[in-house]
């Protein structure tokens, strides 16, 4: 039985993780893939780290939550020492490079730790808004479970009517998600140079995600 | 005409709580009663939305107590009507909900079980499971189908009410706060498509002709002068559940044949135990499944075949025995060895569940 892919989002509270998993698991549904999405919550309202469990395969979805991620992303540094648990050997393990003095707390004995730049680049390139689109993009490189057209689509259907009132807002979210893909792309690219290796992390569901083009020898 | 919520049948991906208000929709329902609390709050929020559309109707009550019993009214002005609860409110709902029992009401309630004792967590458990089954002051004589899929909790919601109405016994969907708020897809239909026909309800009170000529009087006890004549109903109603119960006892199995360990869970860990009993059988362990679906009443006669031809029962669930003890009672004079994983107030994973076998194994 072919497992699904496990992915893991955490941040603060108002990162936006919630609906970057909720879209990415509406997302898989409509290409007609089994996606099961739970949130955690709690009896806060605001505040605290905020953890997505996603799961996307082929088949009917097991428990909703498990141990041990394929993908973690954590966007915060509460969020790297919340979710550092659910890392194992196979992990890709991302976080965000502008979270300060968290070197000590990155997950040890992973697949691969990745720092993405995403905070920065929201700010500086694009609009703190569009950051959680980022990272939505991050993931679609990272687990090729959706396509990035796919993506837009159901960016589309949940924004769409801001986007009538507003195109450059559309222009921006697929910036964003296009910057998310490249962010994650580029280390690949680069670490693949590094050691001239296999990405076999690449290659994560039954299905092939586009990480798959360019794992080859490079 | 109103509205059907749903034409034909249509693949859809929402949470568990607007699976059971669509469900309670396609069902007929025609009024919610309810008092808020995490997670079933939803329920109230996807039934109120769909209202105005579909004719229907919601009371916020002041708290469950009040809920359990407008539910029991709605029921004896003959109305189709559910009511939603979890944790704290659902300890609160066990009075009306014991009234019910002794008058024989059908009331549909979803329970949405979260952490305990108290306020505990409002995530989730599966501690909810003595008190759904045997809650309040009386002999538990209520069915309880314990849901592992959103498919299911469509499926029994719907069921919940035409079982309530048929035999006449309070009717639970035993859910819990991970089905609660997580999104997968099912298939919504309507009723009839499938063959099912709503079973019609009728009024226990304010019914047509004259009592005592055109009719039998009505007459509706919760409380009696003696001993014997409490006996005397029991009696009969205890005898009415035993002879129904076999038809409404339902479970799902897979690969007991050769099983000489047998995983026992319900609810959402049966997908977990599912997922590890076919990746245990994948590396050649000779384990088998079994989940009953109806918690009250158990499938004995099933439980006590798969206790008899096994070696040993490994009991896994999210609380510290509910489930186990249940089994223990229906299997009693087995001689299979009980097994356990529990984590009370806490979620199983695929992976614990696989762990505990291979450790059992060696």
């Amino acid at each position: 039985m072919a497992k699904p892919v496990k992915i893991i989002l955490a941040g603060e509270g108002g990162q936006g993780v919630q609906s970057v998993a909720e879209i990415i698991a509406e997302a898989a549904n409509e290409e007609g893939r089994e996606a099961l999405y739970i949130p955690n919550f709690g009896v806060e309202q605001r505040g605290g780290v905020s953890v997505a469990y996603l799961q996307i395969g082929d088949e009917p979805i097991g428990a909703p939550k498990f141990l041990i991620g394929d993908i973690v992303i954590a966007l915060s540094d509460r969020a790297v020492r919340r979710t550092k648990q659910y890392a194992g050997p196979d992990t890709l393990f991302v976080y965000d490079s502008s979270i300060k003095d968290i070197e000590n707390e990155l997950p040890k004995n992973v697949k691969k730790v990745l720092g993405i730049p995403a905070i920065e680049v929201s700010k500086k390139e694009l609009h703190p808004r569009v950051f959680n689109i980022i990272i939505m993009g991050a993931v679609l490189k990272a687990s090729g479970v959706v396509t990035v057209n796919n993506a837009k689509v159901a960016l589309e259907q949940l924004l769409g009517y801001k986007f009538e009132k507003d195109p450059k807002l559309r222009e921006l979210n697929y910036r964003a998600l296009e910057r998310g893909v490249e962010l994650v792309g580029q280390h690949i690219v680069e670490e693949g140079m590094l050691n001239g290796s296999n990405l076999q992390w690449t290659n994560l569901g039954s299905r092939k995600g586009f990480l798959d083009t360019v794992s080859g020898p490079l | 005409m109103l509205e059907k919520v749903i034409e034909g049948e249509k693949k859809v991906f929402m949470t568990g709580n607007e699976v059971v208000a669509c469900a309670a929709v396609a069902a007929q329902a025609e009024i919610m009663y309810g008092y808020p609390i995490t997670p079933q709050n939803e329920i109230m929020h996807y039934w109120a939305r769909l209202m105005p559309k579909y004719g229907l109707k919601f009371l916020q009550t002041e708290d469950e107590l009040s809920a359990g019993f407008t539910t029991a009214g709605g029921v004896l002005a003959g109305r189709r009507v559910f009511t939603a609860t979890a944790g704290p409110g659902n300890t609160l709902m066990q009075e009306p909900l014991s009234m019910a029992e002794a008058m024989r009401l059908p009331v549909v309630v979803i329970v949405q079980q979260r952490g305990g004792p108290s306020t505990a967590t409002v995530i989730y458990s599966q501690q909810e499971v003595t008190m759904t089954t045997l809650g309040g002051n009386g002999e538990g004589l209520r069915v309880v189908y314990s849901t592992a899929t959103h498919q299911e909790l469509f499926d029994y919601t719907i069921k919940a009410f035409n079982t309530a109405w048929k035999y006449r016994f309070p009717t639970f969907v035993l859910g819990d706060g991970y089905q609660a708020k997580m999104r997968e897809s099912l298939t919504i239909y309507e009723p009839e498509l499938r063959g099912i026909t709503m079973v019609p309800t009728e009024p226990f009170v304010g019914r047509d002709g004259m009592p005592g000529v055109d009719r039998e009087p009505t007459h509706l006890r919760n409380t009696y002068n003696v001993e014997e004549e409490l006996y005397e109903v029991l009696e009969k109603y205890l005898a009415d559940y035993a002879r129904v119960a076999p038809k409404i006892a339902e479970y799902e199995v897979f690969d007991i044949k050769d099983a000489d360990l047998v995983v026992i869970s319900h609810g959402v860990v049966s997908r977990a135990c599912k997922a590890a009993v076919k990746e245990l059988r994948e590396e050649g362990y000779r384990v088998g499944y079994f989940r009953p679906i109806t918690l009250r009443p158990l499938p004995v006669e099933q439980l006590r075949e798969v206790a008899g031809k096994t070696k040993q029962l490994l009991v896994v669930e999210s609380s510290n025995g509910q489930l186990d003890r249940l089994i223990k009672e229906a299997i009693y004079g087995s001689t299979a060895e009980m097994l356990s994983l529990f984590k009370p107030g806490v979620g199983v994973t695929t992976e614990e569940v696989v762990a505990r076998v291979k450790g059992i194994k060696g």
